[in-house]
């Protein structure tokens, strides 16, 4: 039991992903200045501002729906912390697993995007409403072909399982590479989930103030932040473990390395994308995520198929 | 020299005959001109609409004493600009608005209509421009007589 | 309620004073009114839209503007000639070079005074690099605006490079001082010329660079194409000016067809463009940049020797001027009366804003509320050169002192006791 609460709490748990969640915006907040010619923050940057935001005062519009209005957070790094268990980091296993839970952890992924919807919705402000939104709109566009590209390397692998899809890939080597594409809409997903230029849109700074989070301040805040850092690293994870699925036999320390080396790789193409791209407008963003990236996931889908049916099978 | 310029002097002066003398062509491309307001509508009109004063630059108020003297900017495309002058009286006075000609002109008379309490009939509904909403009324701050103080009173 | 013994009265707080007509209220039933402004991240200065929105469409689109007034007309009459033109510098931060010279002109015309050629070249050259700095400052303003910050950290990387020319050559990076009545202030040295031409020759390369990425980066163009249309049409009747109305074709640019400083001399070309949008307006400000590079050059080299300036006299002869300078943003028109004193008897300003302003309600016409930034950044509004006028804070002058005691009596009315502290911290110094 109390290895146990250990798992869950401090590692590989609640304390690691927090660590590696704020080093990861540390990261990529340094890359992205890197990139536009600017030094950026120093390491503990993220912390400092997480400690300064906890420190401050909590203030909820009079409005707004208290209860709402404070669990959103909560809830946010909840569903994105269990969703962390279910992902294999280094090593076939990952901490609980079952048959099916890479759905389950695909919709408790969802969960953060509805608590910005709940909560921007629940702050009754305007700039919150329109970000809330904007959020849920967002959500419908990119969801699909996160779905789909994901289910690819699984429909391959034959399990509905994250741990079982390690297994497969780790017992066929290279065949990761077919899933290439999937990988490039599933990042492209990514970017809309994380809320990323260009699909910042739900929190657009010149247009609706910071979206669902206008009315935020102090430890909810930080709480969110927090979260969406995290979701950035159960991103990562997810993608790394699902399309990147090589060297998972080394031994642990290696293994542990490579883990965050892919993690990081793929925080690394997140700031490079957000350096080169403006932000587009939110019908632009639909019509991009139905017209390009979702019939592209599909094509990955029909190679997979085709792939097992006729050439390995 | 100043070709373009005594041209649209001998033109204006033949169409009004009543102006004669009264444009000055101060160097090349700008003349002055100052019309009594009976006659101001027609001369605007001509300069519009045939002497190729297409451009309004801006209207300036001035305070003349018992007058307020308005200055239409009046640009051509070649950089000729025609200060064209009329005046109406500073209290009662009321002046035609030339939004019809020029609807970017309703900002310009409604800065006149703030500053220095000029009316104008014609000019279409909108917000004042640029005084404050809390503005004591009937203050208009470009008079000569006006003092700073009054604000300081509560606008009495 | 503890009555305070104050010089400027209060106002209760939480009282938002509304316009009747400036309505936040939605006028249909499935319309939402966005307020916009007067407080914004997308607006750099005070001012205030009142959008009304169906969906991400907007419906119509109230302006407000005026809330950067300090009235600088009325203090310019109550000052010389010569403290108004540091006066008039002040009206605008990044075009001050532009009023101070508007001024100046028309002044040296009243006062019939011959300015040195080589003054006027300074004055170009300053007016040059000053454009330079201005297109520079908005390529990177837009950028922000459609969430693109690379571009707003790359161009105001290079804008340094401008602006430390300027520094070099009249001792600031803004406010540059460089104009007297009658000519200029400071020379240019050999030096100086040849760091500025180096300057430009950095800036020219980094200038296409932005006009390749223009071309071919897609969000951008995607973000900026067919956005903010304003027909030809539509630009001439409501008089848009600068670059906005040049991106719609309107040929006019005061250089050419009204010249002043060294202008007259020079060889360039006016940029115009046809897309009518925003992506025009973009296309315009950047061939504008490379124009300004070739006439810095050619400034520089034509530079003649003399005098920098002629003296003026105390006491300006009565008469009237119309001065007019290209701004960065568009025309600046300055009219000045004289009634043979030392000082103006009117000074009426007319920054480009406020002619531009006038179109963007019919340029964000059925548009999404996601281009209202951008739209309203790419006329490059200037709120502080339009709202200049009237009398100061709507409170009466107050000097440093007084302005000083009424913080801190404001701050005591909010529960803050700021007396007490500075107290505490003059005791620990």
């Amino acid at each position: 039991m109390p290895y146990a609460l250990f798992t869950i709490l401090v590692f590989p748990g609640f304390l690691f992903l927090s660590a590696v969640s704020l080093f990861a915006e540390f990261f990529d907040r340094r890359i992205y200045a890197r990139l536009q010619n600017r030094k950026g923050p120093p390491w503990f940057q993220p912390l400092a501002d997480f400690i300064k935001l906890a420190a401050k005062e909590d203030i909820v519009p009079r409005e707004a729906d208290l209860a709402m209005f404070n669990l959103a957070p909560i809830f946010a790094l909840t569903a994105v912390v269990t969703a962390f268990f279910y992902i294999p980091l280094w090593g076939t296993r990952a901490l609980c697993s079952f048959q099916g839970d890479l759905i389950v952890v695909l919709y408790l992924l969802t969960i953060p995007t509805l608590t910005f919807f709940l909560g921007g919705w629940y702050s009754r402000s305007l700039f919150s409403a329109l970000g809330a939104v904007r959020s849920i709109t967002q959500l419908f566009a990119y969801e699909i072909p996160l779905f789909i590209s994901l289910l690819a390397p699984a429909l391959l692998a034959d399990t509905w399982s994250l741990s079982g899809i390690a297994a497969y890939y780790q017992a066929h080597p290279f065949y990761w590479l077919f899933n290439l594409v999937g990988f490039g809409v599933a990042l492209v997903a990514l970017l809309g989930k994380l809320e990323r230029v260009p699909f910042d849109i739900p929190e657009a700074e010149t247009e609706i103030v910071a979206g669902s989070f206008t009315e935020y301040g102090g430890k909810m805040l930080a709480y969110f932040r927090l979260a969406i850092d995290s979701e950035a690293v159960v991103g990562a994870s997810l993608l790394a473990a699902v399309y990147l699925p090589f060297g998972l036999g080394l031994n642990p320390l290696l293994g542990f390395v490579l883990y965050l080396i892919k993690v990081f790789f793929i925080i690394g193409l997140i700031a490079l994308l957000r350096t080169v791209f403006a932000r587009l407008r939110i019908d632009q963003m639909i019509v991009f995520c139905w017209q390009y990236v979702a019939p592209i996931a599909f094509l990955q889908i029909l190679f997979n198929l085709v792939l097992k049916g006729f050439v390995l099978g | 020299m100043n070709g373009k310029e005594e041209e649209i002097k001998r033109k204006l002066e033949q169409k009004f005959p009543a102006l004669a003398g009264a444009v000055r062509v101060q160097r090349a491309r700008r003349l002055w001109l100052e019309v009594p307001l009976d006659q101001f509508a027609g001369v605007f009109d001509y300069a519009v609409k045939e002497a190729g004063f297409t451009i309004l630059g801006t209207i300036s108020g001035v305070d003349d004493g018992a007058d307020l003297g308005l200055l239409y900017h009046l640009d051509r495309p070649d950089g000729v600009v025609l200060n064209l002058k009329t005046r109406t009286a500073k209290d009662g006075g009321v002046m035609q608005s030339v939004t019809p000609y020029f609807p970017a002109a309703a900002i310009y008379e409604r800065e006149i209509i703030d500053l220095l309490g000029g009316r104008f009939t014609g000019l279409p509904e909108g917000l004042s421009y640029p005084l404050p909403d809390d503005w004591p009324k009937g203050q208009c701050p470009l008079r000569k007589d006006w003092d700073p103080s009054v604000l300081e009173r509560g606008g009495k | 309620m503890e009555e305070r013994n104050l010089k400027y009265p209060i106002g209760p707080r939480h009282e938002i004073n509304v316009p009747s007509d400036f309505s936040f209220v939605p006028r249909a039933k499935d319309e939402v009114r966005v307020p916009i402004g007067p407080q914004h991240p997308a607006l750099k200065e005070p001012e205030s839209f009142s959008v009304a929105l169906r969906g991400e469409r907007i419906m119509g689109v109230d302006v407000k503007i005026g809330y950067n007034h300090r009235g600088i007309e009325k203090a310019c009459e109550q000052r010389s000639y010569i403290q108004d033109l540091y006066l008039v510098e002040r009206i605008c931060g990044i075009c001050s070079h532009t009023h101070a010279t508007c001024f100046a002109q028309g002044v040296e015309e009243l006062a019939g005074l011959a300015v040195p050629k080589r003054a006027l070249y300074i004055r170009s050259l300053v007016g040059e690099l000053e454009r330079i700095h201005s297109h520079l400052l908005w390529l990177g303003v837009a950028g922000h605006e459609i969430g693109f910050d690379t571009l707003l950290m790359y161009s105001w990387r290079d804008r340094e490079l401008v602006m430390d020319a300027l520094a070099l050559l009249s001792g600031n990076r803004v406010n540059y001082g460089i104009n007297q009545i009658g000519g200029v202030r400071r020379d240019v040295t050999k030096e100086q010329a040849t760091e500025i031409l180096k300057a430009v020759d950095k800036l020219e390369e980094q200038t296409k660079y932005y006009i390749q990425i223009a071309m071919e980066e897609t969000t951008l163009i995607q973000r900026l194409s067919g956005v903010g249309k304003l027909s030809h049409d539509d630009a001439v009747r409501l008089g848009a000016i600068g670059p906005t109305g040049r991106a719609s074709g309107v040929d006019r640019d005061v250089r050419r067809d009204d010249p002043y400083a060294a202008y007259g001399e020079l060889a360039f070309k006016v940029v115009t463009d046809g897309h009518n949008d925003v992506y025009g307006r973009t296309i315009v400000r950047l061939g504008e940049l490379l124009e300004s590079y070739a006439l810095i050059r050619q400034i520089i080299k034509n530079l003649p020797d003399g005098p920098l300036a002629v003296r003026a006299p105390r006491k300006i002869p009565a008469g009237e001027a119309l001065s007019r300078y290209e701004a960065p943003r568009g025309e600046d028109i300055h009219y000045i009366k004289s009634n043979g004193g030392e000082k103006p008897e009117r000074v009426k300003v007319r920054a480009p804003t406020l002619a531009n302003i006038q179109s963007v309600a019919k340029m964000l016409e059925d548009r999404y509320l996601a281009d209202l930034p951008i739209v309203v950044a790419a006329i490059d509004p200037c709120f502080s050169c339009t709202d200049r006028t009237i009398a100061v804070a709507g409170r009466g002058a107050m000097n440093w002192e007084e302005l000083r005691r009424y913080g801190i009596e404001w701050y005591r009315g909010q529960g803050i006791d700021f007396s007490r502290l500075s107290s505490k911290l003059g005791r620990g110094a």
